[in-house]
């Protein structure tokens, strides 16, 4: 059986982002959480994208990174779509210029820029997270925070679980049509679910007697293997993501010229450029999608 | 062979699964004596008890298998009707027989370090016997590799060594060469018995493959539909070649070979038939 790759996952390497502690990260990733949804202004939005596009620079991490934003920008494009025509956005709206039957508004393009760049940031701190620490690492730092060691183990048997679902399948999958199963697609898929969930139920029922073996849950004291260091420089890292969020927030929230919905205002040029843009950016990954399944 | 303590007591046993449709037991009165330091082999077809006899064990069964419990089992002076399967996890070390099902973890070393983080082993315990144990199942130098991206017999080997790592004081092993090649399987079966001879380990091993188990078992026991049909040294038990047959069993190539001699009338085995090769050699000169 070979291992399959699944597509978010730790990509090893040595950089300044990998030797940190995943918990200093993750307080970078609430912050910036917090922040994306704190303000729509496309600018400061914008700004925060970029940061993290240096961090996924310092974790060097391009390549697996822009595998995932491939299917993950495409999709959010129809936020612009959707958004230009119909803005969620307290009345009244202005109109820039008319398309057919719909009119694009100009609190429209700002909302649905703002929500764009909105995802990009969160997907983009959490990729630079994920991708940059061990899962095992993740887990036994939120072991140290405090998460229940259960609660850990289910996480990490899930995390399992997947790959190995998806392995499951394909063999399933390819059982059935030595079989002469014929039909892509959906025909094809619906008769392989059966065996693959039974197989798992038993799979669980085993692995829980075998873990109840090695003394799974057992009362006394527990150790760990997997040893997280934190250092100075991790504190250092915590410290500067709480600052830079917390004072970030604070200003978001304070200064209320930053709404810039009724003053950043939009050429009909631009604003033609960006729906169609957004549209046939959309319909290519559509076809690239189309295409690929249809040929498996 | 000195005998040592008896550790493992099944005293008239039986045990019906809930979840079997005709209510029939799995084993029936069992009566088993295992002794401290002991290597037993089960022998039996698919479904004569062998897993279920195991599953006592580390008491699984009763814990945590449904069905229908009877008479006395000790392991160790302990009743595992009282005492949990995670308590007992520190005297009895369990391989069972589909080795990818036992597999949790995102890393060799994690999967073997899980059973010592549960009782309780320090870090720096854990960092000398990891590689220890892994030596010892030849899988050194893998340490990072995913569990999942092993081959069966690597797996198979894995799950022993995590066993082996909870410094058991009885290791029971379910058919654990069943996805080895066969010189893997000879190498498994010489690790358990060098950690019998060494450490004294008492090793309940059930297998299919008589010949290895001639050589280095030094009880047989032979099972069919739930109950013990046959109980001595290899020697003793595969001498019965007459009922092995009856029971669509298979004895050493060696020992039917000097059975058919025998009947033939062609050989006198005054000392019993010869069960190994060697053995077979200088009988048959």
């Amino acid at each position: 059986m070979q291992g399959i790759a699944v597509p978010i996952s730790v990509v090893p390497g040595n950089s300044p982002i990998h030797r940190i502690n995943p918990i200093p990260k993750m307080v970078w990733v609430l912050g910036i959480l917090v922040i994306s949804f704190i303000t729509r202004n496309p600018v400061i939005l914008g700004g925060v994208f970029l940061l993290g596009l240096l961090f996924v620079t310092i974790a060097q991490i391009w390549p697996s990174y822009l595998r995932v934003v491939m299917v993950l920008f495409p999709i959010s494009l129809t936020l612009i779509l959707l958004q230009s025509i119909a803005p969620a956005f307290p009345q009244p709206w202005t109109p820039i210029v008319a398309v057919g039957p719909f009119t694009i508004w100009q609190e429209g393009i700002y909302s649905g820029l703002s929500l764009l760049l909105r995802i990009m940031c969160m997907t983009t701190f959490a990729m630079v997270m994920i991708m940059t620490s061990h899962p095992s690492d993740i887990f036994a730092s939120m072991q140290k925070v405090g998460l229940p060691y259960t609660m850990n183990f289910i996480l990490t048997m899930t995390l399992q679980l997947i790959p190995i679902l998806q392995s499951e399948f394909n063999t399933v999958l390819k059982a059935q049509k030595s079989r002469g199963l014929k039909g892509t697609g959906f025909a094809a898929i619906l008769p392989s679910m059966v065996p693959v969930f039974v197989g798992a139920i038993e799979r669980v029922q085993q692995l829980s007697i075998s873990l109840e073996s090695r003394a799974f849950g057992s009362s006394g004291q527990k150790t760990s293997y997997r040893q997280v260091q934190f250092g100075f420089k991790d504190a250092l890292v915590l410290a500067a993501g709480a600052l830079f969020s917390g004072a970030m927030t604070y200003w978001l929230l304070v200064d209320k010229t930053l709404d810039w919905s009724r003053t950043l205002t939009f050429s009909p040029a631009f604003a033609l450029i960006l729906f169609f843009g957004a549209g046939i950016g959309f319909l290519l990954f559509i076809a690239f999608a189309l295409r690929l399944v249809l040929t498996a | 062979m000195a005998k040592g303590k008896p550790v493992i007591e099944f005293k008239d046993v039986s045990f019906g699964y809930a979840a079997a449709s005709d209510r029939e037991f799995a084993i029936e009165n069992i009566n088993l004596t295992i002794y401290e330091g002991e290597y037993v082999a089960l022998l039996g077809l698919n479904g004569a008890g062998k897993t279920t006899l195991q599953l006592c064990i580390n008491g699984v069964i009763p814990n945590s298998i449904m069905g229908e419990f009877s008479g006395e089992f000790s392991v160790y002076g302990q009743d595992t009707e009282v005492t949990s399967v995670r308590e007992m996890a520190k005297l009895v070390g369990m391989v069972f027989d589909n080795p990818e099902f036992q597999l949790s973890q995102m890393s060799v070393a994690e999967e073997i370090a899980l059973g010592m983080e549960n009782i309780g082993f320090s870090f720096e315990e854990m960092n000398r016997i990891i590689p220890e144990v892994l030596k010892i199942v030849g899988l050194s130098g893998l340490e990072e590799r995913s569990p999942f991206a092993l081959s069966g017999g690597q797996q198979q080997r894995l799950s022993i060594a995590s066993a082996l790592a909870m410094r058991p004081k009885i290791l029971v092993m379910d058919e654990p060469t069943s996805n080895v090649d066969p010189i893997g399987k000879e190498e498994i079966f010489a690790v358990a018995a060098k950690l019998n001879k060494e450490e004294n380990m008492t090793i309940v091993m059930a297998e299919h493959e008589v010949e290895v188990m001639a050589a280095y078992a030094d009880r047989v026991i032979v099972m069919d539909e739930g109950k013990i049909v046959l109980n001595g040294t290899p020697k003793e038990v595969f001498s019965e070649t007459a009922l092995f047959e009856r029971l669509g069993l298979r004895t050493p190539q060696v020992t039917e070979l000097s059975a058919k001699l025998a009947k033939k009338g062609t050989r006198k085995f005054s000392k019993g038939y010869p069960v190994t090769l060697d053995e077979a050699v200088s009988s048959l000169r």
